[in-house]
């Protein structure tokens, strides 16, 4: 039996007024991925940082048993980590740079904290890790979004908490990395003591990446079930559309190269 | 390494810089001359046993008082010419004279270096608004601070307090009311939105900026007796230039840079916005109000001391990452040497391109400045682009 790691209980949380995520509930084992579907404005997002503590939550977020509210935001950023959704920044730092913050919450604070080499070869790993490794010294402002996306996966790794959220971490990345990130993260919740939630666009590469599914409609939990049991029709009602038939079809269009096979039906 | 030549050169600009400030106007003075008298004051009694010491006192009691009078700036600019035409007699002697010495340590060393403290406080506090705020646009204008302690100078200028009295109160007042719009522009807008965020921060501070601008012009307007010299005020001068201001603005000016120093990591990681600044474990609030309350202190000294002087924090941060790349650790340091450098070069333009006149060093800064940054900016972007 493996012990939870990740513990949500009655989390309500939203931007003031009525709260967008309304009474969720789950946790998540060890070595565990949580994929989290459900359409646009369903509350997605605003899930993943509510846990994250970068907005006010009702309802407790504990990790390995211990609470998150009372910490402070060192001890925070040690357990969970979230990567958000790419945004554009103006400052220009290297990528080495950019990855080395990640060690903000495991250096020394302070005026003379010098580097460490312990820091150092972590940064590298993750680095290698993302195939950024020969781009260590560009300048993140100079990067395509795909690559840029990679560095803060590494930043995320360097970070080394134990619970990465992903908000969509494989938009922007072409088909091959988007695979080659879902084995890494697998591989580092692999490795003892750690686990992910992860929100995907993809539904294909949700299912395929992750352990246990949450289906949310309307800031509720609309289903949660392990992959290998999960139906694609409980994504229809929430979605609107019969998401079995149009992979069906996608595929069939493919690979058949049946044009005249509609691409969706109504539910 | 690259960026240790980078910061030789930029030291070795700022030194150049220095010794112009001093060197230049209606009086020449060489470099060596310069050298020989710092020298001789910096290291006393190591060369000239019992002479340094003694010389200095006949200087500032005897022929030197005359200089410090003359060259007081502003409303006697003109006579200044006049009054420094002796100590030019005495120049060429092998032996420094006292004129020469008195206005070198007197007059021209205080005011470079107020001027030089000037910047780099400004360019410190530009470099820390825009990576707080995740604005590259930010400065301590779009706070607020200026406007706030500016209105505070207008309001002792108004109440017709002169003398000591004014000198007292004037930086005082400005001080005082540069520190309140901060604590205003982050109550308001802690009201408004609890997690402090950058937008709401910004707009709070340009709204009361425009208000308490406003606020200045219409006492300006109102007391006409005493318009001329708020205006004056407002667009800087290093008119103040004893020792003692320099002592103190320097003191506050190291004091915020430690501080500054001590988050200089937290700052990297604010640039990527506060999403990811709080994902990775940084205590974004805290964070904020020590160093926005740092950077009220450090503006409400200088602005105390100098007037208004725009531009130079806007500006220089953005010069120096272009050359330094934008981790704080050396952006800090580098936009200190820089900001200082460009203001003592600007102070320099001030009083001598228009000579006897003396140019505001607030137009200055962005007659000068505007060019040069576009320079910068477009001649390195395009090597990039």
């Amino acid at each position: 039996m493996k012990k939870t790691l990740l513990k949500a209980e009655h989390i309500r949380c939203g931007y003031g007024g009525d709260p967008v995520v309304k009474d969720i509930s789950f946790q998540v084992d060890e070595g565990e991925s949580l994929c989290i579907l459900g359409p646009n404005g369903c509350g997605k997002t605003t899930l993943l940082r509510g846990l994250a503590g970068i907005l006010p939550v009702e309802g407790e977020v504990s990790v390995e048993g211990q609470s998150l509210a009372g910490m402070s935001a060192r001890q925070r950023g040690r357990r969970i980590a979230l990567m958000s959704q790419l945004s554009e920044t103006y400052f220009a730092y290297t990528v080495y740079e950019t990855v080395m913050l990640g060690r903000y919450v495991h250096r020394k604070r302070g005026l003379f904290a010098g580097k460490n080499p312990e820091d150092e070869s972590i940064v590298e790993e993750s680095l290698r890790k993302v195939g950024m490794l020969p781009l260590a010294d560009r300048l993140i402002t100079e990067l395509s979004g795909g690559q840029l996306q990679r560095v803060y996966l590494a930043r995320t790794f360097a970070q080394d908490p134990q619970v990465i959220l992903l908000d969509e971490p494989t938009n922007h990345l072409d088909l091959k990395y988007q695979v080659e990130l879902a084995e890494h993260l697998k591989e580092w919740a692999g490795r003892g003591n750690r686990c992910l939630v992860g929100v995907f666009h993809d539904i294909n590469l949700a299912l395929s990446f992750a352990d246990r599914v949450l289906l949310m409609e309307n800031g509720r939990i609309a289903a949660l079930e392990q992959a290998e049991h999960f139906k694609p029709e409980l994504l229809n009602e929430v979605y609107g559309l019969d998401v079995g038939a149009y992979m069906r079809s996608a595929l069939k269009r493919w690979e058949e190269g049946d044009k005249n096979e509609p691409l969706s039906k109504p539910v | 390494m690259e960026s240790k030549r980078k910061f030789l050169l930029l030291i070795a600009a700022a030194l150049a810089a220095v010794i112009l400030g001093i060197g230049l106007g209606s009086v020449m003075i060489s470099p060596v001359k310069i050298l020989t008298v710092l020298g001789e004051e910096l290291l006393p009694r190591a060369q000239t046993p019992g002479g340094g010491a003694s010389r200095t006192e006949e200087g500032t009691g005897g022929s030197g008082a005359d200089a410090s009078r003359a060259e007081e700036p502003g409303e006697s600019g003109d006579n200044a010419s006049r009054a420094e035409e002796p100590g030019e007699s005495g120049g060429g002697a092998s032996r420094v004279d006292n004129v020469t010495r008195t206005l070198v340590m007197q007059i021209r060393l205080p005011r470079v270096l107020l001027a030089f403290l000037v910047g780099a406080a400004m360019s410190v506090c530009g470099v820390v608004m825009q990576s707080v705020l995740k604005n590259p646009l930010a400065s301590s204008y779009g706070l607020g601070v200026s406007a706030g302690a500016g209105l505070g100078a207008a309001l002792v200028i108004v109440t017709g307090a002169s003398g000591l009295l004014g000198a007292i109160l004037l930086p005082g007042v400005s001080f005082g009311f540069g520190l309140i719009t901060v604590i205003l522009v982050l109550g308001i807008t802690s009201r408004i939105d609890r997690g402090l965020s950058n937008v709401t921060i910004v707009l709070v501070g340009m709204v009361l900026s425009l208000f308490f601008t406003a606020v200045m012009n219409l006492l300006a307007a109102l007391s006409p007796a005493y318009s001329q010299r708020i205006n004056l005020w407002l667009l800087g001068s290093f008119s103040m230039k004893d020792w003692s201001s320099v002592a103190a603005l320097a003191a506050v000016l190291v004091l915020c840079l430690g501080v500054f120093a001590g988050f200089s990591r937290e700052m990297d990681i604010m640039t990527f916005g506060e999403e990811q600044a709080l994902g990775m474990g940084v205590d974004l609030k805290r964070c904020k109000w020590i160093l926005i309350g740092t950077v009220a202190v450090l503006t409400g000294t200088a602005v105390a001391f100098a007037g208004i002087i725009g531009f130079v924090d806007l500006v220089a941060p953005h010069v120096v990452r272009r050359f330094f790349g934008s981790s704080h650790r050396r952006v800090l340091p580098a936009s200190a040497l820089f900001g200082g450098a460009f203001m003592v070069l600007c102070d320099l333009a001030a009083r001598t391109l228009a000579s006897p006149r003396e140019i505001p060093v607030g137009s200055v800064t962005a007659l000068l400045g505007a060019p040069f940054f576009l320079y910068i900016y477009f001649a390195k972007g395009r090597r990039k682009g």
